[in-house]
């Protein structure tokens, strides 16, 4: 497999804040990377420093095999960014926009016209074409945001938190979109705190915390890493003290918590595991309501490495 | 083209404060053809003198004495200092001559003694301040060959009568040299706030965070874009002062196709260089637009008024042209309000204007390198 970045022992500090401490990692051809962690992890920085627009302190970064630098424009010609923060001219209208933007990558007008068309209907903004940044919502805006860096048909494509604070319908659409570009043959690199996009959307994924990498690969290997296989909850009224220790002694049982009349179980392994709790609850002639069963998230996963929730 | 073409569609979207600004412009012109068309007679009349004669009225003199008389009103004031202060500042008086005593006897001496004059620096007084250097200097010039004192007042004055006063005035049309300088003066205003307003408006658009992070990372070389941005920005400062210039030749009148022309509009061509590397110095400095858009409004408006583009200059007091020096303005309407009194066009009478164009040229030279150091400094941050 034919690496697309490679990024090797990066740090960055500002001031005495180490933001990125010494990361190393790759970046595959055609795979959507998802990196992953809290505000304030390191995330932008890392994005900032491999588009050079970050003065380093140490380390080596290279884009398809060359090592980028702030005048490499071959490398940035390939390269589409879409920031966390929208980035739009005010004065000008959504199709006059993404014409600026893509206009910085390429010159030939016919061949900006039918990018910019094919943007539009990825984002889904055709019917929007006239209007200005101000009279869109915020999830039309985020769309926008999104067109504009990647009209240009870039290889690799940073998505820094694409989809924060964008209602269901724009999300959908957004995460829609990357997928169809990475079919495309785009590599993609996807930074978020939503561990469910990254479920959904990454071939590997990087767990970052204050700069670190704390683990990485794919979904499945990274949910081997938290000690659990299953998460049960049951609403049941007024449950007895007595009744709570004795299902902490069942087979597999990690963890017991009842509050608000929630019973909450985390399991080892196993299967049959709700079979047994609710056959359990029959005997003893206890009511219960709706029952959740759900596997480990990566939220699990982060808080078996740092003992801290992902989001608070 | 990009750059250029995505500019003019920012541009696009201030036009609406650019009309305004001309609007204001062509108002202010048009009301000042109502106000000036009144005064059109007195303009040829002669203008208001006052001699305070330390010295006796005999010999020299007495004939630079009799010829102020012949060729100016004289005005009769209180004798104190103060009481000419205010005749001046009324307008009682133009212009006054202060004879110090023995001035005959030093000047015969080859001392060549000094006179003091005051003047209201308007059209009126520059009128008499030539008729005095007149004098001075043909009397200067004969007494190198005319040893005898009634000899020389003679050859002095066959001179002066050989060559009438009368024609000094005949040339230049007063009226529409008066509303030209009032129209550039007015147009510091519009050339400051328009220039100023639209330019750092298009730059702080360009230099959004966002925007300019995403043209920083683009296949376009950054030093390319910054060129194209720069001259974008310095066309459309130049249509905007040509605009105004044609907008003056029809507001004004064919003074403007003149010698005068020329120079006003030079003056003003050098002044909106000046008003956009004022623009770029804000525009590198300050991000904010509502930061900007107050920034323009106390820069224009305050150099406009301290420098007396609303009022004529010698209506302000002195502490306030005092500080208005270090206002590029200032220098800018010296030079309109000298070049309607200009007779003719030699080395001598263009070394003010030289002068003041020079103070410009000192204004931009330092604007850009505070430019320069502003944007070193945010570079040197990232
Ligand atoms: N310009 C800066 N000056 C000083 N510290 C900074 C600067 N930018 C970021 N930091 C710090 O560096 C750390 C990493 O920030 P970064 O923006 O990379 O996090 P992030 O993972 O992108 O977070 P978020 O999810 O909130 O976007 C944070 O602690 C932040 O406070
Ligand atoms: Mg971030």
């Amino acid at each position: 497999m034919k690496n697309i970045i490679e990024v090797k022992n990066l740090t960055k500090t500002y001031k005495r804040l180490k933001a990125v401490d010494n990361l190393t990692f790759e970046v595959h051809e055609g795979e959507i990377l998802g990196l992953l962690g809290p505000n304030g992890s390191g995330k932008t920085t890392t994005i900032n420093c491999i588009l050079s627009l970050l003065k380093y302190d140490a380390g080596s970064i290279s884009i398809f095999g060359r090592e980028m630098q702030p005048n490499a424009y071959d490398i940035k010609k390939e390269i589409g960014v879409v920031f966390q923060e929208v980035a739009v001219f005010e004065e000008l209208n959504v199709y006059d926009n993404i014409d600026y933007f893509c206009g910085l990558y390429i010159q030939d007008k016919k061949v900006r016209k039918t990018y910019i068309k094919e943007a539009l209907e990825l984002v889904g903004l055709e019917e929007f074409q006239k209007f200005y940044p101000k009279q869109l919502s915020g999830g039309l805006l985020r769309r926008l945001n999104i067109a504009c860096g990647i009209a240009h048909k870039p290889k690799l494509i940073f998505l820094d938190e694409p989809t924060v604070a964008v209602d269901p319908q724009s999300r959908n659409n957004i995460l829609d979109g990357i997928q169809t570009l990475r079919k495309k043959g785009a590599t993609i690199i996807y930074t978020t705190h939503y561990m469910e996009e990254v479920e959904m959307l990454c071939d590997r994924i990087l767990i970052l915390d204050k700069g670190k990498i704390l683990a990485s690969g794919t979904n499945d290997a990274l949910k081997a890493l938290a000690h659990i296989e299953e998460k049960v909850s049951i609403e049941v009224m007024d449950l007895e003290e007595t009744y709570i220790e004795k299902i902490q002694k069942f087979k597999n049982v990690e963890e017991v918590s009842y509050q608000n009349n929630l019973l909450f179980i985390t399991y080892k392994k196993g299967n049959n595991n709700v079979t047994e709790l609710i056959d359990y609850l029959k005997e003893e002639g206890i009511h219960y309501n709706k029952i959740y069963s759900e596997r480990p998230t990566l939220n699990d996963v982060f808080l078996e490495l740092t003992g801290k929730e992902l989001r608070d | 083209m990009t750059v250029f073409k995505t500019f003019l569609k920012v541009l696009n979207k201030y036009k609406g404060t650019l009309i305004l600004y001309t609007v204001i412009l062509i108002f202010f012109a048009g009301f000042n053809i109502e106000t000036n068309d009144t005064g059109t007679d007195f303009v040829s009349s002669k203008p208001d003198v006052l001699i305070v004669n330390q010295d006796e009225e005999v010999g020299i003199t007495k004939s630079l004495v009799h010829y102020m008389e012949d060729h100016s009103n004289m005005v009769a004031i209180k004798d104190t200092e103060e009481a000419r202060d205010d005749a001046l500042f009324y307008r009682d008086v133009n212009y006054i001559i202060y004879i110090p005593a023995h001035y005959r006897e030093d000047f015969l001496a080859g001392k060549n003694p000094v006179i003091v004059v005051k003047s209201t620096g308007d059209y009126q007084s520059s009128l008499a301040e030539l008729l005095l250097t007149r004098y001075l200097k043909l009397a200067e010039f004969y007494q190198i060959i005319e040893v005898n004192e009634d000899a020389l007042i003679e050859q002095i004055e066959t001179t002066l009568s050989k060559e009438p006063v009368v024609e000094m005035t005949s040339h230049l049309d007063r009226n529409q040299l008066e509303k030209a300088t009032r129209y550039f003066n007015f147009a510091n205003y519009c050339i400051l706030a328009g220039c100023i307003y639209v330019v750092c408006f298009i730059l702080s658009s360009f230099k959004t965070k966002g925007v300019h992070k995403r043209t920083i990372i683009s296949s376009t070389n950054y030093k390319t874009f910054n060129r194209k941005l720069l001259l974008s920005n310095a066309l459309f400062a130049f249509v905007l002062w040509a605009f105004y210039i044609v907008l003056g030749i029809i507001l004004v009148g064919d003074v403007l196709l003149s010698m005068h022309g020329i120079f006003y509009a030079i003056n003003s061509f050098l002044f909106t260089l000046c008003a956009l590397t004022i623009a770029f110095l804000i525009g590198n400095a300050i991000a904010n637009k509502n930061a900007i858009s107050g920034l323009v409004n106390v820069i224009a408006l305050g150099s406009s008024f301290l420098c007396g583009a609303f009022v004529p200059m010698e209506w302000l007091p002195d502490k306030v042209l005092a500080i208005a020096h270090i206002l590029p303005s200032y220098w800018y309407i010296k030079t309109n309000e000298y070049l309607k009194g200009l007779e003719v066009f030699d080395m001598d009478a263009l070394k003010p204007i030289i002068c003041n164009m020079g103070v410009i040229v000192v204004f931009i030279v330092i604007f850009i390198i505070l430019t320069n150091f502003i944007s070193h400094k945010k570079q040197i941050q990232k």
